[in-house]
């Protein structure tokens, strides 16, 4: 990658909102000095391994754990009939009208239906022990029929992934929006029918799950700390499953290695550790191999859909119509019935398209469970929307990009509802992409195809436009409450002291609200500390997740740092005998023009409030604010991603030769970030477009469960992006703010997808599932030539 | 997983079919056999440690032989498991004359899981093909 | 990956280590960079009672030549082949091949006996040895003997030396610098789906080939059509690569199948001799 030099600011005069800083928080990171899950080490403490499944679908005939006890140093072994009981089912928070759902023990019952189904839990003192237990349990399994594909699963006749329900349609979810949408077939002069497969994809945080819980036995308080993107979730459904009250209850994320989704969750062994740890009496230690994570973290996408597009010849849509089956694995976790249904939300992407109908048909198959995936549901929407654009703009022989701006709402078209049933906030789509090919050369790029073309070379170029949801979200569309909460002290020292509910692991905001704080207070950025992801510390959140950490609980910030101030001119207006209204706040400085010549900076007035002894009547001592922020919309980035790629007629593969990328996420706090963000969210579409694939056999073995098969970005698969921003600020928020963790995995697939297909167009390939891998490639060209 | 190998040993027909119902040819036999015990008229119970080179794994387990028809064809169904994973299949065998010598085909439906599937097909197909070839290969020495 | 119980040992002579494999017989495993064991025994698909840890004897890591030959110390890590001033001016493709190994750590610690000894099917080393008809020394209880580069590989995960023998040195000839080693790799190991190593030099072409089959091999066929011809035309290197899996039994997985393991052989041997001849 070629080094970007960002312009060096001058601290004494730039605002730290707007800089291009490094993050506070790396240092500890990259020096191996920051806690994470496994480097906790408490007196007493054991170890757990969990002993999995290895068929995908299986009755238990029977358990002999004698062996594994006999083993010196095994605390204990125990199964499903042991601990279930204690542990209640695992918690799914999406409300789906009809949803069929099986029952979701920690441990298996009498059934295991996918490869990795935690089957029992050895507990000794160290984890080699462990492990060694749980080879010695013998399970006799006897082995049940297996489904593993979707579209086989809805079959009539074919086996079924939970007896019980009779069926594995988990549920059939219609959204239909904007106007009639048969009237739009109608009207059509053609209509365009495509077909698309999003791959099931293994999330890969480079650090696996783990718990550590820790139970005090006297005062019936539980202390957990766990991997997770979302500690106070977890302190609002744990208690419904091992019976210790949300007030003895500490759930701590400490050091989050990645999550991208995966750590979105509420898993069987957050429960079942903490079981562990009340009934054993001592502290219990579980970390998840990279084996498991691959097996027993959820997966995301896996989704197959027909779609077709009505338009005019002209190049005019009239409406949209789709029916997507989505492969929920074989049981929910917490959001795994609700992500398919995200994609219906933008299934029309930036574009004015009058009438829509979506079919989504949720179904169980003997894997692991699906559930949000970096973007969760946005991505394969945009997939879909922007594949379409470029098949129709082929089959009707038009130019892709007129028939993007054709489509587009004007930037005076916002607040804009789209026939998905959303307002989109503010958005100006075509000056992000007028930027893009302005960054890109546009005219350069179709010239140097046209010369690699008449070369005999196969070369193409890909572009999408997108817009996503961000910043989750108002309340009423979250199952649990999408507001956020924060809470800003000034010590008597003057440091500051910022605590947020949201629960970042990688995302920066360490560093991205100590610059919003410093600002906005007037004091050195080094003189702030952003505490989260402990619930003793940040009693309420709700965590992170879909983007919407700066946008929501950077605004609950905001909302602190004005009531903090209100307070404290308060008290700076008894200092100068006046009132608040005669009190300017400026910089971290106090002073009323007129009245006095005094200045009073924040260590007067701190130690003021907290010494108490010269407080206007009325006035609480302490100088500290909480609010909570709800917001009235999400937001809605957008941008332009271009992408020119080469492909090797011999071997298939595909190479990027320039990749450009224009995102708007409102005004950045740190384009540094900012730039980051995106360039891993690229990396992450790299992966999906061109190798990246979570794969079952026909048997239900997952044979991706390995870095060794499945294949991640590496540094040189990288191109040297080229990125750039427009600005249009959000309404929604005071920050004008509007989210960036997923743009680029979203903007990216697409582009990078019609990019391939572009190449391959003039040999008449039209189609391709993900990942277009190199046999892939090489197979659809051989067929053509 | 499908499997079909062809081996060639020298022995007439009946002399095969014989050694591959014998436990104790078997026991000799089977590459990595440990222990071979008789449960039933034609029912086993093993142990096996078998994979590629240093990568071996104990597998405890049942087979059984059906659909006898001497000299020529019988079915073999096994099921093993260990920690490294679970094998279970059938294999229908077929005893041809070829001058001298038994030509034996084999068709396998071969199930795995856990670990061993886990690494990779590709090692797995080829050490089945493997321990496979091993295997008649000793039935070949071991006929007398 | 928590590897099972297993003892350690570390001998200070090959000597001694013989004596170790010879006492423990199938329990003992020998550790070099520990680059292929200890991953297998992590997963507990290896399971040694005792590791015997040769990694540190002293005098195995060297390159020198020797008369027409560049000797190599079976313990000498992927990253010094790589960077061997010796080997990139006398005999260059063991280092060019040691570049494509894993990544900087991998080369740091891997050693060239631990690949060979461990015959990875999809190893980078073996094409490159049998096109380069190296030679390698073990020494066991029996003494030392010499195991020819076509002898060495014999199938799956097997080489020709016995469990209680240790290699010590490989033995490659001098050569032109008309050598190349062209590899596609398996996009999540990085090991190789199709390597082609080509030496060309007076003798004529010999070419490996590694990845493709079950051990790594020599492409006869390829070797056949170059044999005897002055002027190795484009039509001529085209038609003799065709020849690069001809009568092998190329494996399939979910990475490739047999059909394309096979054309990237083709694909890869073509391009490996065009590129050995532009070094001319
Ligand atoms: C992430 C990763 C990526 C890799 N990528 C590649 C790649 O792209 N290409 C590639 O070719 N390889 C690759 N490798 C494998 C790597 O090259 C190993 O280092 C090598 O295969 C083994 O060498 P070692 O010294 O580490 O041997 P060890 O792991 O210590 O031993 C391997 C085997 O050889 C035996 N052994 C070791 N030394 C001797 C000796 N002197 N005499 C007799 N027996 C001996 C051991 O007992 C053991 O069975 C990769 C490995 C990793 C972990």
């Amino acid at each position: 990658m070629r080094r970007r030099r960002w312009p060096v600011a001058d601290p004494n005069t730039t605002p730290y909102v707007g800089r291009a800083m490094k993050r506070i928080e790396d240092p500890r990171l990259i020096r191996g000095e920051g806690t994470y899950t496994d480097d906790l080490r408490l007196p007493g403490m054991v170890h757990a391994a969990i002993l999995r499944s290895p068929h995908a679908h299986a009755r238990i005939r029977k358990i002999d754990t004698t062996a594994a006890k006999a083993i010196p140093g095994v605390v204990a072994v125990l199964t499903g009939a042991d601990v279930n009981a204690s542990c209640g089912l695992v918690p799914c928070a999406a409300a789906i009208p009809d949803l069929k759902a099986p029952k979701h023990t920690v441990l298996a019952g009498d059934r295991v239906y996918f490869v990795g189904h935690a089957v029992a839990v050895a507990v000794a003192s160290d984890p080699y022990i462990a492990r060694d237990a749980i080879e010695a349990i013998d399970v006799d399994y006897d082995p049940l029929p297996v489904v593993t594909n979707a579209e086989d699963a809805v079959k009539i006749g074919s086996p079924l992934t939970h007896p019980d329900l009779g069926s594995n349609v988990a549920y059939t979810h219609n959204v239909s929006g904007g106007g009639n949408i048969d009237e739009a077939f109608r009207k059509a002069d053609r209509i365009v029918k495509h077909r698309l497969y999003h791959q099931r994809l293994t999330p890969m945080p480079i650090e696996p799950r783990g718990v550590v819980a820790s139970y005090h036995t006297g005062e019936g308080t539980l202390t957990l700390w766990t991997a997770t993107q979302i500690p106070h979730l977890i302190r609002t459904l744990l208690p419904g499953m091992i019976g210790v009250p949300e007030n003895k209850m500490r759930i701590v994320a400490p050091e989050v290695g990645g999550g991208f989704g995966a750590k979105l969750n509420v898993y069987p062994e957050e429960a079942l550790i903490a079981h562990l740890a009340m009934r054993l009496h001592t502290p219990v230690k579980w970390i998840e191999s990279r084996r498991d994570n691959a097996a027993a973290t959820i997966h995301g996408r896996d989704q197959v859909g027909e779609y077709e597009v009505a338009v005019k010849n002209d190049g005019t849509i009239l409406g949209l119509k789709s029916k997507t089956i989505a492969d929920l694995g074989s049981y929910l976790q917490l959001l795994t019935p609700a992500v398919p249904t995200l994609t219906g939300l933008v299934l029309t992407g930036c574009y004015t398209i009058p009438a829509v109908k979506m079919e989504i048909v949720g179904v169980y198959t003997n894997k692991m469970a699906t559930d949000a995936y970096r973007g969760a549901g946005r991505p394969e929407a945009t997939y879909l929307i922007e594949r379409l654009m470029d098949v129709v703009a082929q089959e009707l022989k038009i130019d892709r990009l007129d028939l993007r701006l054709k489509h587009f709402p004007a930037p005076g078209d916002f607040p804009f509802p789209t026939s998905c049933g959303l307002v989109y906030d503010s958005g100006n789509y075509a000056a992000a992409l007028t930027k893009a090919k302005q960054l890109a050369n546009w005219d350069q790029l179709l010239k140097d195809r046209a010369a690699a073309r008449a070369a005999g070379k196969l070369s193409g170029i890909g572009v999408s436009t997108y817009v996503e949801i961000c910043a989750m979200g108002p309340s009423k569309a979250m199952p649990a409450g999408g507001w956020e909460w924060g809470c800003v002290r000034m010590e008597i020292s003057a440091k500051v002291t910022v605590i947020t509910g949201v629960s970042p692991h990688g995302q920066g905001q360490e560093t991205t609200f100590a610059q919003i704080v410093a600002d906005r207070v007037g004091v050195p950025i080094e003189d702030v500390v952003i505490l989260h992801g402990d619930t003793s510390v940040a009693h309420y959140g709700r965590d992170t997740y879909g983007s919407r950490g700066t946008a929501v609980g950077g605004t609950a910030i905001v909302m602190c740092i004005d009531k903090m101030i209100a307070k404290a001119k308060t008290l700076a207006a008894h200092l100068f005998e006046t009132t608040s209204d005669h009190v300017v706040f400026e910089n971290g400085r106090f002073t009323s023009p007129g009245v006095t010549n005094r200045v009073i900076t924040w260590p007067e007035l701190a130690g003021e409030f907290y010494v108490a002894k010269n407080l206007p009547p009325g006035l609480e001592p302490g100088l500290e604010a909480s609010s909570f922020f709800e917001p009235q919309n999400f937001t809605f980035p957008f941008g332009t991603h271009i992408c020119a790629v080469d492909l090797d007629r011999d071997t298939g593969h595909v190479k990027i030769t320039k990749y450009v990328a224009v995102d708007d996420c409102g005004p950045q706090i740190n384009p540094l970030i900012v730039e980051g963000q995106v360039q891993g969210g690229i990396a992450h579409s790299i992966g999906q477009v061109l190798f990246e694939q979570t794969i079952y056999n026909e048997d239900g073995q997952l044979v991706t469960g390995e870095f060794m098969d499945y294949a991640i970005p590496r540094a040189h698969d990288i191109p040297d992006y080229i990125l750039g921003s427009t600005v249009t600020p959000s309404p929604i928020n005071p920050l004008g703010v509007k989210g960036v963790g997923e743009a680029g995995t979203i903007g990216a697939t697409p582009a990078i997808a019609n990019a391939v297909m572009d190449a391959l167009e003039p040999l008449g390939i039209t189609h391709m599932n993900l990942p277009m891998t190199p046999e892939k490639v090489w197979q659809a060209i051989k067929t053509k030539t | 997983m499908k499997l079909t190998l062809s081996s060639t040993v020298p022995a007439d027909p009946s002399r095969v079919f014989a050694a591959l119902t014998d436990p104790e040819v078997l026991r000799r036999t089977i590459p990595g056999c440990e222990t071979l015990t008789a449960t039933g008229p034609d029912a086993y119970e093993a142990t096996l440690k078998i994979g590629v080179a240093g990568l071996k794994g104990t597998y405890t387990g049942k087979a059984a032989i059906t659909d006898q028809r001497p000299p020529e064809r019988l079915t073999l169904s096994f099921e093993g498991k260990g920690g490294p994973g679970f094998v279970r299949g059938s294999a229908a065998i077929t005893l041809t004359a070829d001058g001298d010598a038994t030509r034996v085909d084999c068709a396998a439906d071969v199930h795995v899981g856990g670990l061993i599937a886990a690494i990779g097909s590709r090692l797995v197909d080829a050490a089945a093909r493997k321990l496979a070839d091993d295997f008649f290969r000793q039935i070949g020495s071991a006929l007398p | 990956m928590f590897p099972a119980h297993f003892d350690y040992v570390r001998p200070a002579t090959v000597e001694e280590a013989v004596k170790l494999l010879a006492k423990h017989g199938d329990d003992a495993k020998l550790l070099t960079g520990g680059h292929s064991l200890i991953p297998a025994m992590k997963l507990r698909l290896a399971r040694p009672q005792v590791v015997v840890d040769i990694g540190r004897i002293a005098n195995l890591s060297y390159i020198r030549e020797t008369g027409g030959a560049i000797a190599i110390g079976a313990m000498t890590t992927h990253a010094d082949i790589e960077a061997s001033k010796t080997l990139r001016d006398k005999s260059p493709l063991l280092a060019e091949t040691a570049s494509h190994i894993g990544d900087a750590q991998v080369r740091n610690k891997g050693t060239i006996g631990g690949s060979l000894v461990h015959a990875d099917p999809a190893a980078d080393y073996p094409a490159s040895i049998l096109a380069l008809d190296a030679e390698i020394d073990v020494v066991g209880p029996r003494g030392k003997r010499t195991i020819k580069a076509v002898d060495f590989f014999v199938d799956l995960l097997q080489s020709a030396v016995a469990a209680d023998e240790i290699v010590t040195e490989i033995r490659v000839p001098a050569t032109a610098k008309t050598v190349a080693y062209v590899k596609t790799e398996q996009k999540a190991s990085g090991f190789a789906l199709a390597g082609a190593a080509v030496v060309i030099g007076p003798g004529g072409v010999r070419v490996g080939i590694t990845g493709v089959a079950a051990t790594a091999y020599r492409a006869a066929g390829v070797e056949k059509a170059l044999a005897g011809q002055t002027s190795l035309t484009p039509d001529l290197i085209a038609r003799a690569s065709a020849q690069a899996a001809a009568g092998v039994d190329a494996l399939g997985d979910i990475h490739a199948s047999p059909e394309f393991r096979a054309h990237l052989a083709q694909v890869n041997t073509r391009r490996a001799i065009e590129k050995a001849l532009t070094r001319a």
